[in-house]
């Protein structure tokens, strides 16, 4: 897999899950993000980023439902006087925050292959030469967040050892504190192994440059055709807005339109699946 | 001190010359006046903190260009003057091995981090694979190829920092303790590849503390004390060999702690499974085993910082003293000296003076300083003294030689032998044979999560 594919594959997602507000269409992106994970990165990997998606998407769904009290298909009503939440309570407000819900998780998952499918590598090798450095220094600094996270566990346990409690914020300074120390050591003697190792000077190659197979040429042109498509089909007018209020309606959908967004598809398809 | 330099010797690799350092704000030379000529293979030996990383560094350039402070002298390296020449612009002369494995990974597999290396010095992108393969083989790590970094032993993992360095295929190999944080095996596989290399003809400068199997394939010793040198033939160095004769003075006393078929671990996968095994107060059990094997679980299960899935843990009444791996985790005080206080005081134990264990470990010296300024070998000694005063009932030492000299681990053999005999049950997880035979009153190894008495 190639970052320069994903990342055209994510951006053209993104680009049509924002542009519109019509569910139809943000629902045949968030298909394809599902579809494209689920068969490269597997449902097991994927499960923690599922339920944090449906946690937040749930989130706006309720949001919009307590906070807009717009529509006329009410289903209940609570008393104005109690503040926040008095009003009616709508079918409208329920099914836009239901079509605004689909947006999140549709972005998340679009751009979750940098996290599920790629490594730092990938990601360093597709950066343009100006950003070269500053990727490899991310990419070596992700590589200490493990060994924070262990520190933390470590400093905890032996000072709790020594008669440390937790007595308020101040006494968390007897933890804090060393595993900060601990952490700016350990990137001291990372950027000591990357010096002595020639990190810095001008004339920097790749291992293996980020060539273009044809299985990525083809993502990247089926994703930007899916971006191109889905505009021009907006702004000819065949791919309609929707918005519920006053009264709910079913969104328009435009086979055209529509047949722009399944182009997303295409990774799913040739995209191997990465453990 | 010219009298380590080689009259006539045209060809070395290194060459320094009434060389002094002196790290920033230290009026303490950490190097003085050094002079030297390496070549072949150079074992570089001393106590702790005498200045041998220091001595290392120079040779790359981290020091001064890294570390700052002041220098003095001259150095060079194939021609190079050091000192003039920026460290990173050395990287194809000089390839530098550190300590820790943990902390030199950049990429996360394995091709790509031994190719780190080549990218930075621009080799072109065709020519990369066949160097980075052969870098792997000559590091004897081309079984590693494809491999994830974190999936990799501590020994690997400096198989594959060697190979990272070999790449780039310098004239000049340095490696500072490369074999401290490694069990007996990973340790072998490296100094192996390392012999390796000097029969391939590489000039190499080794620093360690156990040169039992390095020392007859060498060309020169070099010991450093105080930041002075001295050369010596590797015939006439006598390693340094860790003999206490620690006896009883009281025979060991009743169960001091016990497992019951624990099974712990992390996030609900065991590492230990079905683990019964006790320990009396008055006696030293040691755990050996490879690293990853389950030894650090074991002595956190014991300690109660880690509650066991299955199981069941006792232990009598009484503080525990823990050393954990990584002595930094404890060290946040601004004196060596106040670390030992805090311990005491939260043990209540007005009683007994901080420089009672500050001397039993040799470090009345360094008393005063900020413990994280030490070398690896003192700060270890600087945890052992924040956690070992207060008359422990029970003590757990994960690793504690890690680092240290021999003079240092025949005074931390004391210091047990001295708390085993107070009636502090004693429990160390360790790789050191010496320490095993002095202290271990049974040992225990512990290999795939299962126990088995030796």
């Amino acid at each position: 897999m190639n970052a320069k594919a994903a990342a055209a594959w994510s951006a053209s997602c993104l680009v049509i899950v924002l542009v519109t507000s019509n569910p139809a269409y943000k629902c045949a992106v968030l298909a394809a993000a599902f579809t494209t994970l689920a068969a490269t990165a597997g449902l097991g990997r994927m499960h923690r980023l599922l339920v944090g998606v449906a946690l937040i998407a749930g989130f706006d769904v309720l949001l919009n439902f307590v906070s807009a009290h717009l529509g006329q298909t009410v289903l209940f009503a609570v008393p104005d006087s109690i503040p926040g939440v008095g009003g009616p309570y709508t079918v409208e407000a329920l099914a836009f925050g239901a079509s605004s819900g689909i947006t999140i998780p549709a972005a998340i998952l679009a751009a979750a292959p940098f996290s599920l499918l790629l490594q730092p590598h990938d990601v360093m090798d597709a950066l343009p030469p100006v950003l070269a450095r500053t990727g490899t220094t991310i990419a070596a600094s992700m590589n200490l967040v493990p060994a924070v996270v262990a520190s933390f566990t470590e400093v905890s346990e032996a000072q709790r050892m020594r008669g440390w409690r937790p007595r308020g914020p101040r006494s968390w300074a007897e933890v804090v504190v060393p595993v900060v120390l601990t952490s700016v050591e350990s990137s001291i003697q990372l950027a000591e192994s990357m010096e002595a190792r020639g990190f810095g000077l001008p004339a920097r190659t790749h291992f293996r440059g980020a060539n273009l197979g044809p299985t990525s040429l083809l993502v990247i042109v089926a994703s930007l055709a899916a971006a191109a498509g889905f505009a021009i089909s907006q702004a000819l007018g065949w791919a309609e807005a929707w918005y519920p209020y006053p009264s709910l309606m079913w969104p328009a959908v435009d086979l055209r339109a529509l047949t722009g967004c399944s182009l997303l598809f295409v990774p799913a398809i040739l995209w191997r699946r990465r453990g | 001190m010219l009298a380590a330099l080689r009259s006539g010797d045209t060809v070395a690799t290194a060459r320094l010359s009434h060389l002094s350092y002196w790290y920033p704000g230290s009026a303490h030379a950490a190097l003085d006046d050094v002079s030297l000529v390496l070549e072949g293979m150079t074992l570089v030996a001393g106590r702790s903190g005498g200045g041998k990383s220091s001595l290392l560094r120079v040779l790359n350039g981290l020091v001064p260009h890294f570390h700052g402070g002041r220098i003095a002298g001259h150095a060079e390296v194939e021609g190079l003057d050091v000192i003039g020449t920026p460290t990173r612009s050395l990287a194809s002369t000089v390839g530098f091995v550190f300590q820790d494995p943990e902390l030199q990974a950049v990429y996360d597999t394995v091709e790509r981090e031994v190719a780190f290396g080549l990218e930075n010095i621009g080799i072109a992108t065709l020519a990369m694979a066949s160097r980075v393969d052969d870098a792997l083989a000559e590091a004897g790590a081309q079984h590693l190829v494809g491999r994830r970094i974190r999936s990799l032993s501590g020994g690997e993992r400096q198989r594959v920092a060697l190979a990272a360095v070999l790449a780039m295929q310098p004239r000049l190999v340095v490696l500072d303790e490369p074999t401290s944080q490694l069990d007996p095996e990973g340790a072998s596989l490296v100094l192996t590849s390392a012999s390796r290399l000097r029969k391939a003809g590489r000039t190499l400068v080794i620093s360690e503390h156990r040169l039992e199997q390095l020392v007859r394939s060498a060309d020169r010793v070099v010991s450093v004390e105080r930041g002075r040198v001295q050369a010596h033939a590797p015939s006439d160095w006598r390693t340094a060999v860790v003999a206490v004769n620690v006896p009883r003075t009281s025979a060991p006393g009743p169960e001091a702690w016990s497992l019951n078929g624990v099974t712990a671990g992390f996030s609900g996968q065991p590492v230990l499974e079905g683990v019964t095994l006790g320990g009396n107060a008055g006696e030293i059990l040691a755990l050996t085993g490879p690293n990853g094997g389950g030894k650090t679980t074991l002595l956190r299960t014991i300690s109660g910082a880690l509650p066991p899935l299955v199981g069941a843990v006792e232990r009598r009444p009484g503080r525990v003293a823990y050393l954990p791996q990584n002595p930094a985790a404890l060290l946040h005080r601004p004196t060596v000296r106040s670390e030992v206080e805090l311990t005491l005081s939260r043990a209540e134990d007005a009683a007994e003076s901080p420089d009672l264990i500050l001397d039993a470990l040799g470090l009345r010296e360094v008393a005063g300083r900020y413990p994280r300024d030490l070398s690896s070998g003192e700060r270890q000694r600087a945890a052992l003294a924040a956690v070992l005063p207060g008359r422990p009932s029970l003590v757990l030492l994960d690793e504690p030689t890690r680092g240290m000299d021999a003079a240092a681990r025949e005074a931390l053999i004391r210091l047990v032998a001295r708390l085993r005999d107070a009636g502090s049950s004693v429990v160390l997880a360790t790789h050191d044979v010496h320490l095993r035979q002095a202290l271990g009153d049974r040992v225990v190894r512990v290999c795939g999560g299962k126990v088995g008495e030796l």
